[in-house]
């Protein structure tokens, strides 16, 4: 009995010190998080608050988008509305080919990744270059982000270290600039001269691009802002220096007003990274004197999600990661076990709600056991949604035949007392059986556990025999 | 108050002890306490694996048998849960329409805030280690959850205290998962198994003899792991040391 | 029908129950009795910032100098402020991005996470992500407690984004934990922050 998700976590298990690293690193995140949660006596107020202004958005989205959209326009932006995907990326290759624009900057953005925009750029020869660090690690390493804010803390620095070496074209230039600078030496297995060596090359991109390219944290309809949030500032670099600006917003990324913004500024980055705030809070009104901005508003299958009675409270979610920092599971499997590309509570409902058939191997990777319902800042139901997700694998064909075999004996033997009794009675036979029998593949329980000893008599015999 | 005693399915397989000590703690407190024999399971293994449709069945005899008595209390925070946060939606029905899911309740939580025992005979003389099970903390609210800004409490700890010379810890991530989920020990074994390891660990790590919780599913599990890689440490329910000195 | 159209009339098909937008009068968030002290702690201990108190008859330009010796091109457009490059002015961007020193104004000041509004108020906004070492002058008077009162003053003041359409909250300098959680300054905008406070 398996799923896609258990064989590559079985995998995973194999290097016992990469997952307890992984483990340590992202509970480490969580308690961070409890840290600023505590410090709060207004916490769980700010999270209610949180719930109830997402829903109340969520659920007069229509007029809020049409609010937003008309003060953005307003403010001399241009507004596009991409339906799907396929249409996101044609809208995006249109503005920067009308554009002339041969090289984009772009900070982090999951919904460009959802599209899969840099692949399609790149296919109609547009030079993408991602600017957040761990990003910009992970696009020249040729890997998939393992989590979605802190998205290379499974990457070790001397391999960090090499692919800088073999890729960064001036990598030695910036070498000898770096020993120049201070008094240290440039160790190739030290993340600030790492992090020196990227910022120095990505300052040639911010230099050579032609466009920039955000995602947004939050769009606020009162004023038409749309608001990114970081801790390096590459968001703010990448729109500062090449003129044309392009925004890539889901549409529930919305939020009515500034009072609102003040509850999800004060809950993103503490639940996100254990921080009071990110570094930069930038709110982009509209374009820079002789630049262009615009923003893409972006359904691709959310307008469906709403009508699903028992998953649209997925739509609340703020991408901070913080389900996934506390989920047991994720910590021991890490992103790259998932088969969708947001791993962890969240990413187990996205990837069934993207497409059920194709990511159920990830709805095993849940032992339900609530927690992150319990940090999620917008009290998204988290855990019962994996449960209602359940429900339906088998009408989708894709229930474990083992599963679905145990249960139905189960059934039966719990829907008919006297033979369950029999079962009981006969029980205690489990014990004679030779340890090798037990331990084949065809007891999976015997996997990681010694098998128990059945007890001479069940509590119902007991009853029988001596209680009454 | 009558007590209508419900005795999960593999705690009657295999952990019959715990029922004992169930019927014996709450004779002692002068409870009248019946056992319908004809009740199997709540449902929840089957509901948790993805076909709470056969739990149908399950609910509604449960709601049939237990609905002469005023509680229903089983020594198992899992399975109590299952019944009361599950059933009301199984038999379409809402929970204060249902004739026992709202009145099932867990030992511990039976005893802390309905029964409110001040003292028990009681005698452990021994350290133990709470193991705090999610659904106890997070669906029955034996314990305030870690990851939340609410004040302290901790219902077990609470009636660890009335047993003399006990001494009473909790491991580090008091409320981490130790892996169990049902179906989940076994479809995702690897993980499950290293939940549990670190679970276990952890425990031990407290100096403890004993892991003590409110639900034999999650001890069942780190019992088999720990004896698989021969750790030091005992496992034993909560209603157990409760009902020590009886 | 257009996507918008398209979009627009499936979010209001689907949409069932709804629900009001809640009562935030009794939040009860933190405050401070002194803002200031707040703030000076935070900034210079979380954001990890330099802060410096101005006294009566301070020179900036003097006290810039001072915190940063080394420094070769500042920029600023700062009334009063010695600067080598004007972002009002400045030819072409990418210069500011060889400023060692950038020198700007920031209008408030959130005492629970060292949070500085900046408005936008020079052409060229790269001065403030572009400098290696940024310098933010800043108003005791303009310090509050936290962001619920930092969004309700941006909220009701008209004077921001009337000339430029940008601002930022900017707390200490640039960084990242990205590689194995090691936290380093600098990441991409400014190393180092030194506020003014007057």
């Amino acid at each position: 009995m398996s799923t896609q998700h258990s064989k590559a976590a079985e995998v995973y298990q194999q290097h016992t010190e990469v997952v307890q690293r992984h483990d340590q690193t992202f509970f480490g995140v969580r308690q961070k998080r409890d840290r600023m949660a505590q410090a709060l006596p207004e916490w769980e107020r700010l999270r209610e608050a949180a719930s109830q202004i997402k829903k109340h958005t969520i659920t007069h989205l229509a007029d809020y988008l049409e609010t937003f959209e008309a003060n953005a326009v307003r403010n001399g932006v241009h507004v596009h509305w991409a339906a799907d995907a396929d249409e996101y990326n044609r809208i995006v290759y249109d503005i920067l080919s009308q554009h002339q624009v041969k090289k984009v900057v772009k900070s982090k953005s999951m919904l460009t990744e959802e599209c899969h925009l840099n692949e399609n750029l790149e296919k109609r020869g547009i030079d993408v270059v991602e600017t957040d660090l761990g990003e910009r690690i992970l696009q020249l390493m040729k890997l998939a982000p393992s989590h979605i804010v802190m998205p290379a803390l499974h990457v070790h620095r001397e391999d960090i270290g090499n692919t800088f070496r073999k890729l960064i074209p001036n990598f030695d230039e910036i070498a000898q600039s770096y020993a120049a600078v201070g008094s240290m030496p440039a160790d190739e297995n030290d993340p600030t001269f790492l992090t020196f060596v990227a910022r120095m090359h990505l300052r040639q991109q911010f230099a050579e691009a032609e466009a920039g390219m955000t995602g947004a944290n939050f769009g606020i309809a009162e004023t038409g802002d749309v608001v990114v949030c970081t801790n390096e500032g590459n968001a703010d670099m990448s729109t500062s220096i090449p003129k044309l600006h392009i925004v890539s917003m889901g549409i529930e990324k919305l939020i009515p007003n500034y009072e609102a913004m003040g509850v999800f500024q004060r809950l993103l980055a503490r639940n996100g990274t254990g921080q009071e705030t990110t570094v930069y809070t930038s709110h982009f009104r509209g374009p820079r004197p002789g630049g262009e901005m615009h923003i893409i508003l972006v359904d691709n299958g959310r307008s469906s999600i709403l009508g699903n009675e028992e998953h649209w409270q997925t739509l609340k979610c703020m991408r901070c990661g913080a389900c996934m920092n506390t989920c047991p599971v994720y910590r021991r499997s890490a992103g790259y076990s998932y088969t969708y590309f947001i791993p962890g509570p969240i990413g187990i409902n996205l990837g069934m709600l993207r497409d059920p058939r194709q990511y159920s191997d990830n709805v095993s990777a849940c032992s339900l056991c609530c927690s992150c319902d319990n940090v999620c800042p917008a009290k998204v139901d988290l855990s019962t949604q994996v449960y209602r997700w359940r429900q339906q694998l088998d009408s989708l064909g894709k229930a474990d035949p083992m599963k679905k075999m145990m249960s139905q004996g189960m059934s039966f033997l719990f829907n008919h007392p006297s033979v369950y009794k029999t079962a009981l009675k006969c029980s205690p036979m489990v014990n004679w059986v030779p340890a090798p029998l037990m331990n084949l593949k065809l007891n999976p329980w015997a996997y990681g556990h010694q098998m128990m000893k059945f007890p001479k008599k069940s509590f119902h015999e007991l009853w029988k025999e001596v209680i009454i | 108050m009558k007590i209508g005693l419900f005795i999960p399915c593999y705690v009657d397989a295999l952990y019959p002890e715990v029922g004992v000590s169930t019927y014996k703690l709450l004779k002692s407190l002068g409870l009248d306490v019946e056992y319908p024999e004809r009740q199997t399971c709540c449902g929840q293994p089957m509901g948790n694996a993805g076909f709470e449709r056969m739990s149908v069945p399950l609910a509604k005899k449960f709601d049939e048998l237990f609905a002469p008595y005023d509680y229903v209390v089983a020594p198992s925070a899992s399975c109590a849960a299952y019944v009361r946060c599950f059933h009301p939606n199984l038999l379409g029905k809402k929970p204060e329409d249902c004739e026992a899911a709202g009145k099932t309740v867990d030992i511990v939580e039976f005893l802390h805030d309905v029964i409110q025992v001040k003292s028990l005979p009681a005698k452990f003389p021994h350290k133990v280690s709470v193991h705090n099970s999610c659904h106890g903390v997070r669906e029955l609210g034996l314990s305030s959850p870690s990851e939340r800004n609410v004040p302290k409490f901790n219902k077990i700890i609470d009636l660890l205290q009335l047993v003399e010379g006990i001494e009473v810890v909790e491991p580090e991530r008091p409320d981490e998962c130790c892996g169990f989920g049902g179906m989940f020990a076994v479809e995702e074994q690897a993980v499950s198994r290293k939940m549990g390891l670190d679970k276990v660990n952890r425990h031990i790590a407290t100096g403890a003899e004993y892991v003590t919780g409110p639900d034999s599913s999650c001890l069942m599990h780190m019992q088999g792991v720990a004896e698989k890689e021969q750790l030091p440490i005992q496992f034993i329910h909560v209603v157990q040391i409760l009902a020590s000195g009886l | 029908m257009s996507s918008r159209e398209e979009i627009l009339g499936r979010l209001r098909e689907n949409t069932r129950e709804t629900y009001n937008f809640p009562d935030l009068s009794g939040m009860n968030p933190i405050t401070f009795s002194d803002p200031v002290a707040e703030f000076i702690k935070k900034t210079t201990t979380t954001a990890g910032a330099q802060l410096i108190e101005m006294q009566e008859g301070d020179d900036l330009n003097e006290l810039i100098r001072r915190a940063y010796p080394d420094a070769k091109l500042l920029a600023s457009n700062l009334p009063g402020i010695t600067a080598d490059l004007n972002p009002d002015t400045v030819e072409h961007v990418e210069e500011l991005m060889k400023v060692d020193v950038g020198i700007i104004e920031g209008r408030i000041g959130v005492a629970e996470n060292a949070c500085i509004w900046i408005p936008q108020q020079m052409k060229e906004k790269a001065v403030c992500f572009a400098s290696e070492y940024l310098v933010i002058v800043l108003k005791r008077e303009d310090v509050v407690s936290n962001m619920h009162e930092a969004y309700a003053r941006l909220a009701s003041s008209a004077e921001y984004f009337q000339q430029y359409k940008f601002g930022t909250f900017i707390s200490g300098p640039s960084k990242t934990a990205d590689i194995e959680s090691a936290l380093v300054y600098g990441a991409q905008a400014a190393r180092g922050v030194t506020v003014l406070l007057q």
